[in-house]
This record gives C-alpha cells, sequence and structure tokens, in this order.
C-alpha cells in the first residue's frame, strides 16, 4: 500500500513539474507578447496559440533567456512605470523548462482564453482622422531610415486634443514614431525636395510662435502602444492652420513597401485647465566624442523652481548612446532615479510613463549623464572606423536628451510654466554663455510677464551675438517702447524693418511708437502699409481711425472704425467710439444704433450710456 | 570543426532528389524563414551576391526549413521578396541536417559537394537587435569570391543572428 502511495505521489509530482504550454506558458505569451504578437500588428509572428509558440520555441527562449523580448530596456528599481513588460526571472525560467522538456502542449483544460483585441483604432472612430497626404516608398534594402512627413490638418476652429492615435498602415517596417505640432508651420517649406514626400532627419525642430506656449505632451508611438487619453482638463490645443509633423524611424523589410499612416484625433470637450510642459536635459554643446571613447559621458541639471508631478519621461541618443541615467535630488538631499537604462537602444526608445506621477517639491535638482561607446566594439557604431562625433539630427550624428513631461504646481498668480522656463533659459545660458536663444528667451519671458525694463539687457544681449535677428531687435524695441524710451524704439524699429521688411509686427510697432511721439503723419503712413498686408486686424483699423479722428479726417476715420467694429462686434468701447464718430459726422441715428449696441454687450458702458442720453436728447 | 563525412554528405547530395553541382563551380544553400524579419531583411543582399556568382557558375538554392511550408507559400514568398533563386522546401530536413544549419538567414557553401563554408552571410547583425549601418566583414562573399578565383577553400564557419530552425516534432 505504501508503494503504492509513493508511486503515485511521484508521478503526481513529475506531472506537476512538466511545463506544458497550456498550463504555464500560454499566460506568460498571452499577457506579455501577443499585445504585438498577432496579425496585422508589427511583430514577424503570432503568438496565439499553441502551434505558434512551437514553431519558434527556442527562439522564444533565446531571445527571453537575453532579455530582448519583450523589448523593455529601463533597468528594474529605477522608476516605476505604467505598463512594464518585463519577464520574471521565473517565468523565464518557466520558458526554458518548457523548451527543454520537449515543448509539450499539455491539458488543453488548463488553456486560458485567448486574449481580445480591438482592430483598427484601440479608442474608437476618432473625432478627425488626418492622412498623409501621399504615400511614401521606402526602398527593399539599405540602412533604417528617418523621415519627417508633413501632415496639414484642417480644422474649422480652435479644437483640445484628448488623444492622439496613429495607424501606421504599414506596421512592419515602423519602428517608432513621434509626432511633433508645427503651429507656424514652419517645416512646410523642408516637405518633399527629394521627390518624396517628407524630408530626413531624426529629429526636428519647429520655429515658436510670438506667444508663450511650449509643448506640453509626448506624442509618441511604438509597436504595442496603446493612446493613453489625457482627462479633459489636461487637454492641448490645435489650432486651423497647424501642421503635424509625423517624425518616423522606419526599417527596409527585404521588399520594396509603402506607407501612409493615418493620425486620429480625439477631441476633449472643453478647453484645458491643467497645463504641464515638457522639460529637456541636455548638453549637446558638449557632444564631441573622440573616436575610440567606451565611457565619454554628458550631463545635464535643472534645479526646479516650482513643485511638479512628473508624468512621463522620454530620454532620447542616437547610436552609441550605451547608459542612460537620470535621476532628481530631492532638497534634503535624498536621490529618487527617475530611468536607469543600462544598455541603450535606439531601436526601442519609448516614453515612459510612471505609474504614478513622481512628486518633486520645489528646489529639486533633475539631474541626466548619458555615456557613448564610440569605439568599434560598439556594432551600432554608424562609422567604421569611428571617427570624432559630435551632436546632429543625422543618424551618423549624436544627441543626448532626456524629457520630463512635468505638471508643475501653481504657487502664485502666475503661470508656473513661466518659472521653469525661465530656470531653463537660465540654466542654458550656464551652459552656453552668450547664448542667443537663451537670452533671446529670457528677455522675452520678462517682456511677457510685464518686466519690460528688466527685459531690455537681455534682447541687448541676444542681439550682441546675433545683430541681424529682426525677430531679436524687434523684441527690444518693443520692450523700449513699452519703457517709454520712444527714440530709441523708434530707431530699432526701422533697423528691423531695415532686416525684414515684411516683419509685420514691427510695423505696428512702429505705428504705436509714432503715434506716441506725436508723429500722426508718420503712423498713419505706417497703419496704412501694415493693413496691406494685415486686412483683418481690428486693432490697426481702430488705431488709425482714431488718428484719423485726432487729425479731424472724420471721412477717412468712419471706414475705418466701420471695419473694426464689423470685424470685432462684440467690443462695446469700439461700438462707443464708433457712434461717437458717427454723431461728430451728424447722423444722430446711426450713432444711437451704435450706442444702443454697446450697451446690449455692456449694459454698465458708463460712456456709451452718457453718449447715447445727449444723442437722444439733441 | 564539424567532422563531416565527406563522401557520405557527397553522395548524399548526389541522390536524385538533390541538387547536384552540374560541373557548376560551387553550391551555395541559402536558408531561409518567410517569417524571420532578418532573414527576410537579407533579401536584397541574397539576390546581389547571387547576381555576382551566379553569373560565375555559382549555383544559388533558397532552402525553406520550415515544416507544412506549401510550395505555393514558398512562391509566393520569393515572389514579394523579389528572389530569383530557385526555392526549395526542406520541411523532412534533409538540407537542414546536411548542412547542420540551425539559423535563417544562414549560407552554406558546398564546393564538389564538400562542405566549406557554413554560417553567417555578413556580419550586419552582431546579436539580436545590434545591428550594423553596414556590414564591415562580408563573409559569404569574400567565400564566392575566393572560389571563382580558384582558391581552395578549407572549412569554416562564423555564428548566424537571426531566427532559430526549431526542431520541431
Amino acid at each position: 500500500m505504501k508503494v503504492v502511495l509513493l508511486a503515485l505521489l511521484t508521478a503526481l509530482a513529475a506531472r506537476a513539474a512538466a511545463v506544458t504550454f497550456n498550463r504555464q506558458i500560454a499566460p506568460i505569451l498571452f499577457q506579455n507578447c501577443a499585445a504585438c504578437h498577432r496579425p496585422g500588428e508589427a511583430a514577424p509572428f503570432p503568438l496565439l496559440t499553441y502551434h505558434d509558440a512551437r514553431q519558434h520555441a527556442s527562439q522564444i527562449l533565446a531571445v527571453t533567456r537575453r532579455g530582448y523580448m519583450p523589448p523593455w530596456p529601463p533597468a528594474p528599481g529605477y522608476g516605476d512605470f505604467a505598463g512594464t513588460r518585463r519577464l520574471s526571472a521565473e517565468q523565464v525560467r518557466l520558458i526554458a523548462a518548457w523548451v527543454e522538456g520537449g515543448a509539450p502542449e499539455g491539458d488543453a483544460a488548463d488553456l486560458p482564453p485567448a486574449p481580445k483585441f480591438t482592430d483598427g483604432w484601440q479608442l474608437g472612430a476618432p473625432d478627425l482622422v488626418v492622412p498623409m497626404p501621399r504615400s511614401y516608398q521606402l526602398a527593399a534594402g539599405g540602412a533604417d531610415v528617418f523621415r519627417n512627413f508633413v501632415i496639414p490638418v484642417h480644422l474649422e476652429e480652435t479644437r483640445y486634443i484628448r488623444a492622439v492615435e496613429l495607424r501606421p498602415g504599414n506596421q512592419k517596417i515602423v519602428h517608432h514614431a513621434n509626432i511633433v505640432v508645427d503651429r507656424t508651420r514652419s517645416l512646410r517649406r523642408r516637405d518633399g525636395r527629394d521627390g518624396q514626400p517628407g524630408f530626413p532627419g531624426m529629429d526636428v525642430t519647429t520655429e515658436s510662435g510670438a506667444e508663450f506656449d511650449p509643448d506640453s505632451h509626448f506624442l509618441f508611438w511604438k509597436p504595442g502602444s496603446v493612446a493613453q487619453p489625457e482627462p479633459d482638463d489636461m487637454a492641448w490645443r490645435l489650432d486651423p492652420g497647424t501642421d503635424l509633423i509625423l517624425n518616423m524611424h522606419l526599417q527596409p523589410s527585404g521588399k520594396p513597401e509603402s506607407l501612409q499612416p493615418k493620425i486620429g484625433l480625439y477631441f476633449a470637450s472643453r478647453a484645458p485647465t491643467r497645463f504641464p510642459m515638457l522639460l529637456q536635459l541636455e548638453h549637446d554643446g558638449a557632444l564631441e566624442i573622440p573616436p575610440g571613447a567606451r565611457d565619454f559621458s554628458v550631463s545635464d541639471h535643472l534645479t526646479l523652481p516650482v513643485a511638479v508631478n512628473v508624468l512621463a519621461i522620454y530620454p532620447h541618443a542616437h547610436y552609441l548612446g550605451h547608459r542612460v541615467e537620470a535621476w532628481a535630488t530631492l532638497p534634503d538631499g535624498r536621490r529618487r532615479w527617475l530611468i536607469k537604462i543600462d544598455d541603450w537602444d535606439i531601436n526601442w526608445q519609448a516614453v515612459y510613463n510612471y505609474r504614478e506621477p513622481v512628486a518633486l517639491p520645489k528646489g529639486t535638482q533633475v539631474a541626466m549623464r548619458i555615456t557613448y561607446d564610440n569605439s568599434t566594439l560598439n556594432p551600432r557604431n554608424p562609422n567604421h572606423p569611428p571617427k570624432l562625433v559630435r551632436n546632429g539630427n543625422r543618424s551618423e550624428d549624436e544627441m543626448g536628451h532626456v524629457w520630463l513631461q512635468v505638471l508643475p504646481a501653481k504657487a502664485s498668480a502666475e503661470d508656473p510654466r513661466l518659472l521653469l522656463q525661465e530656470a531653463v533659459m537660465r540654466r542654458r545660458l550656464e551652459k552656453y554663455p552668450g547664448d542667443f536663444v537663451a537670452q533671446y528667451s529670457l528677455g522675452a519671458l520678462l517682456a511677457f510677464r510685464g518686466r519690460q525694463r528688466e527685459a531690455i539687457p537681455y534682447f541687448e544681449a541676444a542681439l550682441r551675438s546675433q545683430p541681424s535677428s529682426a525677430t531679436a531687435r524687434n523684441g527690444l524695441a518693443a520692450a523700449l517702447l513699452a519703457d517709454d524710451r520712444l527714440d530709441e524704439a523708434i530707431r530699432e524699429l526701422r533697423h528691423t524693418l531695415q532686416l525684414d521688411p515684411e516683419y509685420d509686427n514691427a510695423r505696428y510697432n512702429l505705428a504705436r511708437a509714432l503715434t506716441a511721439q506725436g508723429d500722426a503723419a508718420g503712423a498713419v503712413e505706417q497703419y496704412r502699409a501694415y493693413l496691406k498686408r494685415q486686412p483683418e486686424d481690428a486693432a490697426a483699423h481702430l488705431n488709425l481711425g482714431r488718428l484719423y479722428v485726432a487729425q479731424k479726417r472724420y471721412d477717412e476715420a468712419l471706414p475705418q472704425m466701420q471695419i473694426a467694429a464689423r470685424l470685432k462686434p462684440d467690443d462695446a468701447d469700439l461700438q462707443t467710439d464708433l457712434g461717437a464718430l458717427l454723431a461728430m459726422k451728424g447722423d444722430l441715428p446711426a450713432a444711437i444704433a451704435a450706442f444702443e449696441h454697446a450697451l446690449r454687450i455692456d449694459p454698465s458702458h458708463k460712456v456709451a450710456r452718457a453718449n447715447l442720453n445727449r444723442a437722444r436728447a439733441h | 570543426m564539424d567532422a563531416m563525412p565527406l563522401l557520405l554528405l557527397w553522395l548524399a547530395l548526389a541522390a536524385p532528389n538533390l541538387l547536384m553541382p552540374r560541373g557548376e563551380k560551387a553550391l551555395v544553400l541559402l536558408f531561409v524563414r518567410a517569417d524571420c524579419p532578418i532573414s527576410n531583411r537579407y533579401a536584397p543582399e541574397i539576390q546581389r551576391l547571387h547576381a555576382v556568382y551566379g553569373a560565375r557558375g555559382i549555383e544559388f538554392r533558397l532552402v525553406y526549413p520550415e515544416r507544412g511550408l506549401s510550395p505555393a507559400a514558398i512562391e509566393q514568398h520569393r515572389r514579394v521578396y523579389g528572389y530569383t533563386i530557385p526555392g526549395v522546401a526542406d520541411g523532412d530536413r534533409f538540407y537542414t541536417i546536411k548542412a547542420q544549419a540551425r539559423t535563417t538567414p544562414e549560407a552554406a557553401v558546398f564546393v564538389g559537394g564538400r562542405l566549406v563554408y557554413r554560417g553567417r552571410i555578413d556580419d550586419r547583425y552582431a546579436d539580436f537587435g545590434k545591428a550594423r549601418p553596414e556590414p564591415t566583414e562580408r563573409d559569404l562573399d569574400a567565400v564566392l569570391a575566393a572560389i571563382v578565383k580558384g582558391r581552395t577553400v578549407l572549412f569554416h564557419q562564423t555564428r548566424a543572428i537571426g531566427c532559430a530552425i526549431e526542431n520541431e516534432p
């Protein structure tokens, strides 16, 4: 009896020890692999059935044992990220036991249901689908291609975007993609010069507009990633006339391929009230990596002027990048790791979202260090033999960036992003003394915050490094104008217009400056020139109208006021001015109508009320 | 080095259904898998080698070791990837075993039925996910160049990076 029991127990133990597909392996593959390894997705073969897995069993073991699959470069214990895709040592051991045991299928009753996936748009039908206008043809062979596609968005009105989803169209060749918002359409002119859609380059920089509107979201796609919608109050603004730039890493497949991605936009119900911001740690200017160097590093740091929550992190380097580290030193001296990647691989670069936001108090220093291997031992080295490498956006150049998406805490009435931007630019000035961008940005930031007098020396410094910058000269002039230094402002504005006669903002500023100086004739001339190019600018029509009134040229003033009133029908002051002008010209019924219009907009408008009473009494 | 019984191999390769060198200088077997991205990415390079050395008397064959891959699927794969090299189904692993191939893509070069090279096409892939922008060693090209120059090539092998040829039941 005892012998029988022992034999039974041994048999049971052996059965328990046998690792089968259905019992232990299928759950691992379904959970960690199937998102990409399924039909229509990026991976080269599906892993949804026993047959699928059996055909690739030793391959699965080889790549999981080495940690190559599933691709998850961050080191464990250095940041807690959402969607972490890393097998445990136990899971890898199970795969090994399964393969070495002959990869048995096991008992059908053990098989869990296969995971369910949504086909097509993962977030449902988008509110707006923006396709790439023309398809791009990728050659069968050769090195990887880094290409940027300009995708115009046709919008009737400003929208707020809570999610962006990319359908690459040809999953097998798209390794990753970034979407860059080009508010000034600054990259259109580079599009299609070589006969194919887009233009080459690993990284793109757009020109920002006049207003302070820093980038706020990572719009990143990689195979297997599902777009995460933002809460509506953290959506980002998309204006009519904006271009989206699709920055893509393409891998030739061995046959000619055609690519025509689509971008799906999901609208938020309202304008955002919370504004994240992207902070960049970098020191590209220090990137001079000698040939053969295995341990060259660059680093950067930034002390936070406000408390922030770090939402996500995006490291970026090219083929020489080897190790990426980023951490925060809290005011009490404790170190908190943000990320560590020991074997950087551009092919698997990604945005990593923290499972919980990382709260960093004011005064925390965030820092990064990226180490490069420019030796022949780095197989990805683009140069053979290695050569001196500097920063640049070709794949044979290097970069070293760690971007943080932070949500700053509001500590005063002021937008905390302005304080962050100022800290970034002051740090930039430390790294690059005399740097034009830093000096100009600091000037523009101070001017934006109404501190015109403090802005002047920064604009002057910016002009010392780039005397031909019309933008900086206009900035200086506007600050001088606000500080009532009229003669100097006018001199700088005339100089700006010599540099760039089509700089409309400078011409507008010149008209204002001449008005303030009392040169009405000169101001009229400038406003007229300005309005030829900007006929829809209500404020310019109004100002010109007022100048004519001051000169008692009522006949010329009236059409200007009427155009302004048409362009801005909801402006009570404007209607009141128009009414006053009409009254002066003797057209009392029209004047009364204008005053009444003003009072409908603003029933408490005292001047409109007084004028209406006088006109009626007449 | 693998002790390949040369006479046996010669005989095996001379079997009726086999690719027997018909007076060609050499035979190159290229092991490929239709679902292997590394293997597929080599298609233009394999065709390039064929264009250079096929014209100089070297015979090329694509060998598909996948079990159950139909002739139609092989033809479809060849067409899509622009192969003009004839394809051979090797579900029974005849050539795979003869060449002791373990990976796709992997090359095996026979001269007069004697295996002289087995391994990578070039060193573009140093490891999984570690690809050079351009290869620095073109191993197969060098072997074939030596053969067309009439040099004696001694057996050597290299490690091919790619997809495993599974030892399926």
